[in-house]
């Protein structure tokens, strides 16, 4: 084992690079930081979590208040996706607890690969329009007034929108906040999918909205993980630092890097983390 | 000012405190190296069995008078769960003043799921 004060170190830098990617590729740093100290510095996967989640309402705080500042996150569609996001967090923070106290680790592991590899897939996938197709209003557009108004740096023009099957959202977003509450990341990459694919919305929206939202929804499930004692100081503490600074340093070089090698080189990451997480779970090796 | 600068302001601000108080602890469990009647090693061993269990916000909030490291970095945590809190309060006004009364109600529900995780869950489960 490492010394304690490398072992500090070696966390924080871990954390930054993550944050780093996090903030290049639009996903939460988390995803691939819980498998990273589980895999490589045997951390018990509950304490990586619990790190992990509680950090990623460092970088959703850090992050959007920058953004609320571009007048871009839609307050009512976030809030009102909210509603089922913390309701999924605290099932899936005692969904959790339960798997812990039963000594079922290998579920996690299992889950947390099958998540990881899925976003392989939304990464490969990804939709390569700016704006989305025109759609007509459905009656949930007026009820939870679902329309919004932008400016767009990129096109130099304000963009219109509506959306479209609150529903949808919803239970997607039901999912969201329990995958989240589950494995103690952020999961964004469920929540601009319940934006975006079914929701219609424009990508700048959903991830502004999204990272809005992962704050909010991380709180929730952390207070349980809290009275669970899964949240340990030294790793919990070493881990925000990191990510916030990864995060910022992140911020700061997006604007200048629209560069697909990193994205190619973060999904092989994702898909190797993935595998061997799925791997460890079914009790080969790692 | 409107709601939204007051938002932003309060995220960014409530960061900024929170990452002083787990950097100031971080700092002072290596200078001081022991906690809580812990010492550095059993503290930062992956396997440790030093965890927010033991410590209440009421726990955290006498350790920090005694300006123990750890309370010092579970305060900084806890603040960034506030925030959050403030955050919704904030967005409750917000729909409130604009009389949304649908959105003020959606967001009262958003709040509830939060007192009910921070404060409700942990009688429940008796911790």
């Amino acid at each position: 084992m490492l010394p304690t004060i490398e072992f500090f170190i070696l966390i924080i830098l871990l954390s930054a690079l993550s944050g780093i990617l996090g903030a290049l590729t639009g996903l939460g740093g988390a995803t691939i930081l819980v498998p990273i100290y589980t895999l490589y510095l045997g951390i018990p996967i509950v304490y990586a979590s619990g790190a992990s989640l509680i950090s990623t309402i460092a970088t959703s705080s850090g992050t959007a208040s920058a953004y609320i500042k571009d007048r871009i996150t839609n307050l009512k569609i976030g809030t009102g996706l909210l509603t089922a996001t913390t309701t999924g967090s605290i099932i899936g923070s005692l969904t959790v607890a339960f798997i812990y106290s039963h000594h079922l680790q290998y579920i996690i592991y299992i889950v947390f690969g099958a998540v990881l590899l899925s976003q392989v897939y939304v990464q490969l996938q990804r939709s390569k329009f700016e704006l989305p197709r025109g759609v007509k209003p459905d009656w949930t557009t007026r009820v939870f007034q679902l329309y919004g108004k932008y400016y767009d740096m990129v096109l130099d023009r304000e963009v219109e929108y509506i959306g479209v099957k609150w529903w949808l959202g919803e239970i997607i977003m039901f999912f969201a906040g329990y995958i989240s509450g589950l494995l103690g990341i952020g999961s964004g990459a469920l929540k601009v999918l319940a934006m975006d694919w079914a929701m219609n919305l424009p990508i700048k929206v959903s991830t502004t909205t999204s990272n809005f939202m992962i704050g909010v929804t991380a709180a929730t499930g952390s207070s349980i993980y809290w009275s669970f004692g899964y949240i340990q100081p030294f790793l919990a503490a070493g881990t925000a630092i990191g990510v916030l600074i990864g995060a910022f340093i992140g911020t700061k070089i997006l604007v200048r890097v629209r560069n697909k090698t990193i994205r190619y080189v973060f999904t092989l990451i994702l898909a190797f983390l993935g595998i061997q997480m799925i791997l460890r779970g079914l009790g080969y090796g790692f | 000012m409107d709601f939204e600068d007051l938002i932003g302001n309060t995220l960014r601000i409530g960061v900024i405190i929170s990452t002083v108080f787990i950097i100031l602890g971080s700092v002072m469990l290596f200078v001081v190296g022991h906690s809580n009647g812990y010492t550095l090693s059993q503290i930062s061993s992956p396997k440790t069995v030093v965890n927010t269990s033991e410590f209440p916000p009421i726990q955290v909030a006498k350790g920090v008078e005694e300006l123990q490291p750890i309370d010092l970095i579970f305060l900084g945590l806890m603040l960034l769960i506030a925030i959050q809190v403030v955050r919704v309060v904030l967005g409750i006004a917000q729909f409130a003043s604009e009389r949304n009364k649908l959105y003020t109600i959606i967001t009262a529900i958003v709040f509830f799921n939060l007192m009910f995780a921070i404060f409700i869950l942990p009688l429940l489960i008796g911790k």
